[in-house]
This record gives structure tokens, sequence and C-alpha cells, in this order.
């Protein structure tokens, strides 16, 4: 029978298909051997699974910043070190090698050994340490059977969950799941935002979801309106038709514009780098005719592993990506390591009292011997081979730029006289994040070649909101009188002192905001190439001298209703 | 091989986040490392490990290190104990 629920469109976008009701993981396992010929096969499909683990709270450590970061990280940080156990390990493969057990066997067994201990003891807080270890083993049982081709799979079905966490959005989607219903979650969640950029269906808050669809029932899913009806009837298929459709259609039109210039309705062309931490990225960049790199992020190179990076290896990486982009420019950023992110080679400080305002970015650059000096012969090797410009993080002095300008200039000589080919200048440019970089422009914009606004950390620098606290969801904005002047002011200086100004944040990426960055005088952006080409679309039906035009009216509104206000008046229809 | 007594004096004992923490600290070093209490010896860089051993505050443990870096690697250890694992500020 027909029913509907009206949950929270989190991410656009319509689907139907089946239903796949996942209830919380269980490890239910039977006992299976193994021939001896398989051990080592089997021993290596469960480090397959454990690496595919690990890699995956990696990916979760990496979406998480400020105070969600130091409560979650903390629990990521314990779920690393349980999965790297050396005892745990050992006696994994033991139990598949002697007992030729199968993996999920050997999974189950050892939990159940471990387990025993834990709940012997009298200390309540050791006895629920079984959880942790529960989570992580569970984990890694998930994982084994992501890959296996017998598993009922996943594609062109509907997920209905209680909820889901960020790091398995791009695991679900790339499995086949067409859309995603939770019965809790919100419209604001790192997986709401990440299901919107990769254009996966999701709906949030449909309490009755779980208690109501069953596993096989069709079900259809409108993200944008956020209703999802059971046992759709005949008008119900009739509107997703439509719905499928009008998208479609768009996404065609949106295709064409690969080869488009990003230019407005009036002439003014718009540069649109990517930001990008992936050889995919850097593919997808390239192929949607992005101007460049804008914002290329070093630190997955630093993290979760025991030894830094050397020069070498970093400069095979910096390299590829100049090569991939074919002579467009590539904007490296230095290290953004802070200590809210996990990393083990002892870099960064641990359990800094406050990870936001530490030792992070550039200053940790400057802190730790030979760091900089192995990064910057990186880079400069590296614009051997294409544009490269380098992009310093969390720069809140001019000493700072300075300072790196020094080394920078040492690194260059020493690489010449080594008979290294490297290009005759690599710009060296600052994020603008700390409020007072931003104030204090004029005093170091002499020492830069370029200027990048990370909105994000300069959102929350200077509103004093976390971005990640959920009380502060309505403070925490770009939209506010503070960040519209100071964005407007640092591209006024670097216009002035013909330096040129990219943003780089969040809100580069959205077409909702795009007239006003460019009614600020933006015109380079740096955005994830998932919605690269809506900006472009949005850009082009854009009047530049119209928008200019009307920027004072923006930078008169008094608050966040008026800036939104604005933004309506000033959108472009697209169409 | 070096050996030292020492004595769990934080409020919490040897729980997840000193554990980890301890394990952190030795994962720098290549040593080898054992912590024994109540007649049960434990890899003192396995996390697992050092939390079977369930060692509550005032209880005495036995820690060995061998290897190249023993002495940096004890005193490391040592200094994290006497720290209190730096959760009592």
């Amino acid at each position: 029978m027909r029913q509907e629920f009206n949950g929270h469109g989190a991410s656009r976008g319509s689907a139907l298909g089946r239903a796949r009701v996942r209830l919380p993981h269980v490890l239910e396992v039977v006992e299976e051997h193994i021939p001896a010929r398989a051990v080592e096969t089997e021993v290596a499909r469960l480090h397959a699974a454990i690496a595919t683990v690990r890699s995956e709270m990696f990916a979760l450590r990496e979406r998480l910043h400020g105070a969600l970061a130091h409560e979650v990280g903390e629990f990521l940080d314990l779920h690393s070190l349980l999965l790297d156990d050396p005892e745990l390990l050992q006696g994994l493969d033991e139990l598949i090698r002697t007992g030729r057990y199968s993996a999920d066997y050997a999974l189950r067994l050892q939990r159940d050994r471990i387990a025993s201990v834990f709940q012997t003891m009298d200390d309540a807080y050791f006895r629920s340490r079984v959880d942790d270890i529960d989570q992580v083993i569970g984990r890694v049982h998930a994982a084994l059977h992501r890959h296996d081709a017998g598993m009922p799979g996943v594609a062109g079905e509907i997920l209905v969950t209680d909820n889901v966490a960020p790091a398995e959005i791009a695991q679900l989607q790339a499995q086949g799941v067409m859309a995603i219903v939770t019965t809790t979650g919100s419209v604001l969640s790192h997986s709401a935002i990440l299901a919107r950029s990769l254009h996966l269906p999701l709906v949030v808050g449909t309490p009755q979801a779980m208690q109501k669809i069953n596993d096989g029932d069709v079900l259809a899913v409108d993200g944008a309106s956020g209703r999802v009806i059971l046992e759709p009837d005949a008008a119900d298929l009739r509107a997703h038709r439509a719905r499928v459709r009008e998208l479609a259609r768009e996404r065609k039109q949106l295709h064409r514009l690969r080869r488009e210039p990003t230019r407005t309705l009036d002439g003014v062309d718009v540069k649109l780098y990517a930001n990008a931490e992936s050889r995919e990225d850097v593919a997808e960049a390239h192929a949607l005719g992005s101007a460049g790199v804008g914002l290329y992020r070093t630190e997955f190179l630093f993290l979760q592993r025991n030894e830094l990076p050397d020069e070498e290896e970093q400069f095979r990486v910096y390299r590829d990506v100049v090569l991939g982009m074919t002579g467009r420019t590539v904007t490296i950023r230095t290290l953004d390591l802070g200590a809210d992110k996990a990393d083990r080679t002892g870099l960064a400080l641990r359990d800094e009292p406050n990870p936001a305002l530490g030792l992070r970015g550039v200053r940790l650059s400057l802190a730790r011997d030979g760091l900089l000096d192995a990064q910057l012969r990186a880079l400069v090797r590296a614009s051997g081979y294409g544009p490269v410009r380098i992009l310093l993080p969390m720069v809140s002095t001019r000493e700072e730029v300075r300072s790196v300008r020094a080394t920078l200039k040492h690194v260059t000589a020493e690489l010449r006289a080594q008979g290294h080919e490297i290009a005759e200048n690599v710009p060296l440019g600052a994020m603008i994040e700390v409020p007072a970089a931003a104030i204090a422009l004029p005093a170091f914009i002499g020492s830069v070649d370029f200027l990048s606004i990370g909105t994000n950390d300069l959102v929350q620098y200077l509103l004093a909101a976390d971005r990640n606290n959920e009380a502060l969801t309505s403070l925490y904005t770009p939209l506010h009188p503070a960040v519209i002047r100071l964005i407007r002011d640092v591209i006024r200086q670097g216009q002035k002192r013909g330096k040129p100004v990219a943003v780089c944040g969040e809100i580069a990426g959205d077409p909702h905001f795009a007239p006003m960055l460019l009614a600020l005088g933006l015109t380079e952006f740096s955005l994830h190439p998932a919605t690269l080409l809506e900006v472009r679309r949005t850009i082009r039906h854009c009047d530049h001298a119209r928008l200019q035009a009307n920027a004072a009216a923006l930078l008169r509104a008094r608050d966040r209703k008026g800036i939104e206000t604005w933004i309506a008046e000033n959108a472009p229809s697209v169409g | 091989m070096i050996e030292h007594e020492l004595t769990v004096s934080n409020r919490l004992g040897l729980h997840a986040r000193a554990t980890a923490k301890l394990v952190q600290t030795l994962s720098a070093y290549r040593s080898s490392a054992t912590l024994t209490a109540k007649g049960r010896e434990v890899n003192a860089k396995s996390i697992m490990g050092v939390m079977l051993l369930a060692a509550g505050k005032g209880t005495q443990v036995r820690l060995r290190v061998e290897g190249e870096d023993e002495d940096r690697a004890a005193e490391a250890v040592i200094s994290l104990f006497e720290r209190r694992f730096d959760e009592d500020s």
C-alpha cells in the first residue's frame, strides 16, 4: 500500500529503486575452514580489508575539523591504534595460518578471545572497552565483504538506515547505491555536505522509515523535497519520470559547458581553479576545463605513516600533478597540519588545548627542522615540468612570509647549483584565513606574489564560531557584514598592487554565492571539481557590470537577512 | 636492556587514552618494550596488551625496554608516567 514519508531533503536528485534496509552491524559468523593452499590468499584478503578500514578512518578523520575532531578524533585514534595492534594482527594471522580458519571466523575468534578477558575485569571502564574492539572488528568484517562479488549487491538500491557516516558516503555511491534515506541526521551534517558534493540523493530525518520499509520494497525518493514514497502509484511514477528527465536535461546542458569559457554576459573572464588532493581530482579538473589547480593539499602525504615523506617522494607526487595539468598553473599548498589531524610522525603536537589556534600550517613548517626545506625543494624541482605556485597556509605575520621567502631563495640557488632544471621564478602566495593577515595586508602584500582567501577558517576565526559546533550553525556563516567587508578589502588590496586574489573556501564552490563574490570584485575561484560546471553556468548568466553597481547595496546590508535578500535579488535566472 | 619500576599514578589508570599515549610514544622507537603487572607481561607497544593489564591507579608496573634506542625510549615512558599522562591538569 502506498505510503508517504516526509523527511528533509539534504541532497538533490531523484531515485526509484528497491529498498535495502541496513540494521546495525552484528558479527554473526559460522565456523569455516580453508584449504592449506588458500591460507596466504586469505591472510592477504584480511590485510586488504584492514587497509581499507584504515583508509576509511583516515578519510573520516580528514573531514573533521575543530571541536568535532577533538571528540571524535580521540576515538578514531584509539581505533586506528587497535587496527594496527601487533597482538591483534599476529593473533589473526596465526588463526588463519595454523588454524586454517577463514578470515571471518578468525575475526570472530579473536574478538571473543579478547572480549572474554576484558569481560572478567573488575573495572567497568575496562569492561566497556569491548565496545571499541567490536567496532573495529566490525568495520574490518564489513570491509571483507565489500569487495565480494557474491555479496548481494546494493547497486540500484536505496539504502534505508539509521544514520550514515561521512566516510561511507563515497563508498556507498561507488557500490551503486542510488539514494540514501536516514531516520536521523541533519541537512547541515558532514554527511549531507558530502552527499551534495557527490550528487548522491539524500533524505534525512524520516523516523518512521526503518519500521515501515522492508528489504525489497519499492521506493521513490526525491532528495530535493525530502519526500520518500513507499509503493509509489502511477501518478508518483509519472512525477518521478518528469523529475528524472528534468535532471538529465540539466546535466546534459552542464556537460556542454566543459569546453565553454567562464565568461559573464558582459564579457568579463573569470578563472575557475580546482581544489584537488588526488590523482582523480586532477584528472577531473583537467577534463572540466579548469584554469588550473588553485589548491593542491599536501597533507595526505604526511598522514597515516610513521616516517616523513622525503624530498624525492614529494617531488614525484608534485611533478605528476604538474604534468597532469599540461601547462596550466598548479598551486600547491605547503603542509597544513595541526593537532586536530592524526599523524604518527610526531610532527604535530598532540592534544593542544585549542588546535584551531595552535601550532599549525606555516607555523608548524617553520618550527620543525628540515620540514620546510624538503617540501620547498620538492616543489621547486616540480616547477621544471610546468607552472607551479607555492601557497602558505595560516599566515599571520610578515615575518613568516619573509622567512619562507628566504628559505625558498636559498633552496632555489642550491638546486640551480646542483644542475636541476627549474623555473625562473616560483610565485609564493599566502592564504588569507587569519583575520590579522587580512587586516594587516598592506604591511606584507609586497612580500607575496598572490593571495588565496580561505573562507572556511576566516569565517571561523573572524566570528569566533566553530564551524562544527551544532549549536552555532546559524552563527557560523560567511553571510556576515564583517566577512563580506573583509573579503572585499582583500580583493581591493590585491587589485591595487596587481596581485591575483582567489577564494578557495566552500563558498567559492556554491553557485548561490557566485554573484555575491563577483560583486565583491572576485575573478578567481578555487573550488572542488564536483560543482565547477554549476558555478560556471551561474557566472555565464551574470552581468558583471550590474553586480558591481549593486555592490554598494551588498556592503550596506546590516545582517544575514539583508545579505540573503541581496543574493536573492541578484540571482541570475539560470535556465 | 633497561628495567624500571613505575607506579600508575594518574587518576584513571592505564585506560584507553593513557594507553594510546603510551603506545604512540613507544611507536617512535625501535626498541621492544614490555610491561609486567599482576604477574602478567604484555607488549607495551600493543594497545590491546596494555589495556588487558587493566592497571588502575596505584598499580606497580615493571617496564622493560630492549634495543638500540632503549635509553631514550625508557626515558620517554618514564617521563610520561611522571607527567601522569598529561591528563591531571
